[in-house]
């Protein structure tokens, strides 16, 4: 029998049991210990290997002592959908998130959006001036339906900590503590965007997504440059491109951006420079990041400010000043955004670890891929944030003493995205060049130091759970789907001589197309009733169409070069036949699961039809994992007896609610995988 | 077939009619639905739209 942790007396176990931990009760025995460290992008094969090679001594310990299978992810195999699985114990038919992507589908042309959390502005203002005051507040939502699985276990009165998890923006409300984790903007409203600030923009790529360059000069050895920040909400300007109409048209306003002015002295002789940013004073050399720095941007003189910090990175001095300017991280100090629970959480975590990212995924994956950052410089500010990871990580288990204690890792993931091809020889961007073949391997094993540093810490008591939300697969070609079904004459074009010219479905002729491309693995039906310039009839007709795309899309084969009839997409399902619940019907019409090697193309997931089907990706971002949910699953390794042969995500839901002896929700559809030696222990107490 | 028609004033049309000739297009109704198709392929990215895709362009996933 494998197990980490030994058989403990039955008087230890019972005090450990369900019986024995709800309520909140001051005399009750500390509830039960469950820790699971959240490993975004763990892949079971990758581990294996490394496991196999001797690189991770304590994962090879807890798979000899423990129990180890690969972990079903959802479909589509995305991290907001994969972990809203785990969350709720539901599929996207319960908790209604399909993808990164949805779309507004009343509007003229199907509009997307980024799925987790909806801002609502103030219903209604007061105008003085130039000053617009908002009466009552604006708020973000949070788009995931259904309850977290830390709320049932607050419920019961089980102290639990939940340390970044995704698809949390804003956190859920309960009494535990939690911080929240992707889908949390900057704090210009963003997934992240950098600054960059260059006397050379046009050796940078002209749309830089995810980021902004800006021209600077040098003048006696001085740059003053602005750090751009976040709309006015309490002020209006003209619209910059606003003019008067002849027939009296009034002018259009906007909300001006807020700025900050910095100055940068360069040494004359040294690579080194002087930084004023308001109050802070700090000298960095060429290739150095400074500290975080904490910067406010004035909304309204003395009353209302938004504060942020950011880190300034001195890419070069000469002969071509460079400078990176991290994006700006919602201040956890005083959030302007609700980050975490209670409100004031993310202030403590501030004070006892200092500044740290509170956006989203902070390894800057964009600043690589539009070439602002080098491989090695993406791998050091990906290293940075892996620190400070690991910082909160020490300082979370040494507060942990009872309950559940969740913590959230996101370096595995984001650097197997933007790493693989440095080790793959078969990748069309393969780049032996910058010494990084073993940079993948490398983030494992820092995951096996965390794993190895937990497995001193626990207690034979504490239930562990390392898992993932999936694996990872090599992303060596685009597909344009939106281009398929313009090929195959589901869409049609306004003006056919313009492809590829237009955004956001700009020349799409919605009165003679049947069906979208949206989304990274989403496909639409335009469907009479529900989009606005819907033309297919619900019923007989959506059927017919749905399954010819269906078979159409299952033969697309490769026949490219040496591709010769490779399948290209290996799975469509469909989520109003094949997921649970009540928002089954409000997703995509059908789920692409992309063959291994495959994925949706860059241009296609926001309706833009470039001319080739199937395209090379010769990006930077050269893995992926957004395909056939069933050939990236994740990694479930626990010190307990893992008792379903093929477990996923939604069955780890319900194991830990069980490990509580907490039923799961009636519209929970997954069941226990783990048989934990307490659990049996109680059973045989209570047979006696 | 219906086409429809849009009124210029007639300053604009000389103008237009000017440029039309020297930049070699067939007639003032070539040149004008040329730079009025410009003009428009600019808007539909730009302003509220440009912003949305910005943000999604944020997501490592979106080009």
């Amino acid at each position: 029998m494998k197990r980490v942790a030994s058989q403990l007396p039955t008087i230890v176990a019972l005090m450990l049991s369900p019986l024995a931990v709800g309520g909140g009760d001051a005399f009750a025995a500390p509830a039960k210990k469950v820790l699971v460290l959240g490993v975004d992008g763990l892949d079971p094969v990758m581990l294996q290997a490394y496991v196999n090679a001797g690189l991770m001594p304590n994962f090879k310990r807890l798979m000899d002592e423990g129990d180890f299978k690969p972990l079903g992810t959802s479909m589509p195999p995305q991290s907001p959908v994969a972990w809203s699985n785990f969350i709720t114990g539901m599929d996207p038919g319960g908790h209604g998130i399909f993808d990164f992507v949805h779309r507004d589908p009343k509007t003229d042309s199907p509009s997307p959006y980024l799925s987790i959390a909806k801002t609502h502005s103030a219903e209604r203002t007061l105008k003085f001036g130039k000053w617009v005051v908002p009466i009552g507040s604006g708020k973000v939502e949070l788009q995931r339906k259904g309850k977290a699985f830390w709320q049932l276990l607050d419920e019961a009165g089980i102290p639990t900590t939940i340390f970044r998890m995704p698809a949390n923006f804003p956190p859920v409300g309960f009494k535990g503590k939690s911080l929240s984790g992707m889908g949390t903007p900057d704090l210009l409203g963003t997934p992240g965007s950098f600054s960059y600030y260059t006397q050379n923009p046009e050796e940078v790529e002209e749309d830089v997504g995810g980021g902004e360059v800006y021209k600077v000069s040098v003048r006696n050895n001085r740059v003053k440059a602005k750090l751009v920040g976040p709309k006015n909400s309490f002020k209006q300007s003209p619209k910059k491109k606003s003019r008067k109409s002849r027939k009296g048209k009034p002018t259009e306003y906007e909300n001006p951006e807020t700025k900050i002015a910095f100055d940068v002295y360069l040494d004359p002789e040294e690579a080194a420079a002087k930084f004023e940013v308001q109050d802070h004073e700090f000298i960095l050399k060429e290739g150095e990041w400074s500290n975080w720095v904490r910067i406010d941007f004035e909304a309204v003189p003395w009353l209302v400010s938004f504060s942020g910090t950011v880190k300034f990175y001195l890419q070069q001095v000469r002969p071509s000043f460079k400078l990176y300017v991290t994006p700006i991280q919602i201040n956890p100090e005083e959030p302007v955004m609700p980050i975490s629970t209670p409100a004031d959480w993310c202030a403590c975590l501030c004070e006892k670890l200092g500044y740290f990212y509170t956006q989203e995924m902070p390894e800057d994956t964009k600043a690589l891929t539009h070439g602002i950052f080098s491989g090695r410089e993406f791998h050091r500010q990906a290293s940075m944030v892996f620190e400070e990871r690991r910082r909160a990580f020490e300082y979370l288990m040494d507060e942990f003493e009872e309950g559940l204690l969740f913590i959230y890792f996101s370096s595995v993931d984001q650097q197997s995205h933007m790493l693989w091809r440095y080790s793959d020889e078969n990748h069309p961007g393969y780049d032996p060049t910058e010494g990084l073949a073993g940079g993948i391997a490398s983030i494992y094993q820092e995951m096996d130091a965390v794993l190895g540093r937990t497995l001193e810490a626990i207690d034979d008591g504490t239930t562990l759970i390392v898992m993932s939300d999936h694996g990872f697969a090599p992303f060596y070609w685009g597909v344009n789907l939106n281009t398929w079904l313009l090929e195959n004459g589901y869409i049609k074009l306004k003006k056919p001589a313009q492809q590829g010219q237009h955004k956001f479905y700009g020349n799409v002729d919605w009165r003679k197309s049947r069906a979208y491309a949206l989304g990274l693995n989403g496909l639409y039906i335009n469907l009479k009733g529900r989009e606005k310039a819907g033309i297919v009839r619900p019923g007989q007709e959506y059927e017919d169409l749905v399954s010819e795309i269906e078979d159409g899309l299952r033969s697309m084969r490769d026949t490219r070069n040496t591709r010769n009839g490779q399948e290209v997409i290996s799975l469509v399902t469909r989520p109003s036949r094949d997921f649970h619940g009540p928002l089954k019907d409000s997703g995509p019409d059908l789920l692409i699961g992309y063959a291994r090697g495959y994925r949706s193309s860059w241009e296609s997931p926001l309706g833009e039809f470039p001319k080739q089907i199937l395209v090379d990706n010769d990006r930077a971002w050269s893995a992926d994992h957004c395909i056939d949910y069933r050939l990236v699953p994740g990694v479930l390794l626990t010190n307990q007896e893992i008792t379903d042969v093929s477990p996923s995500l939604i069955d780890l839901t319900v194991a830990i609610l069980d490990e509580y002896g907490i039923k799961p929700l009636p519209e929970m559809i997954g069941k226990d995988c783990l048989h934990s030696p307490a659990k049996r222990q109680v059973s045989a107490g209570r047979k006696r | 077939m219906f086409s429809p028609k849009v009124k210029l004033d007639r300053a604009l049309y000389e103008t237009a009619k000017k440029y039309s000739e020297i930049a070699g297009y067939s007639s003032v109704e070539e040149f004008v639905q040329h730079v009025l198709e410009k003009e428009l392929m600019q808007i539909e990215g730009a302003e509220s739209e440009e912003e949305i895709r910005k943000r999604l362009k944020g997501l490592g996933y979106i080009s």
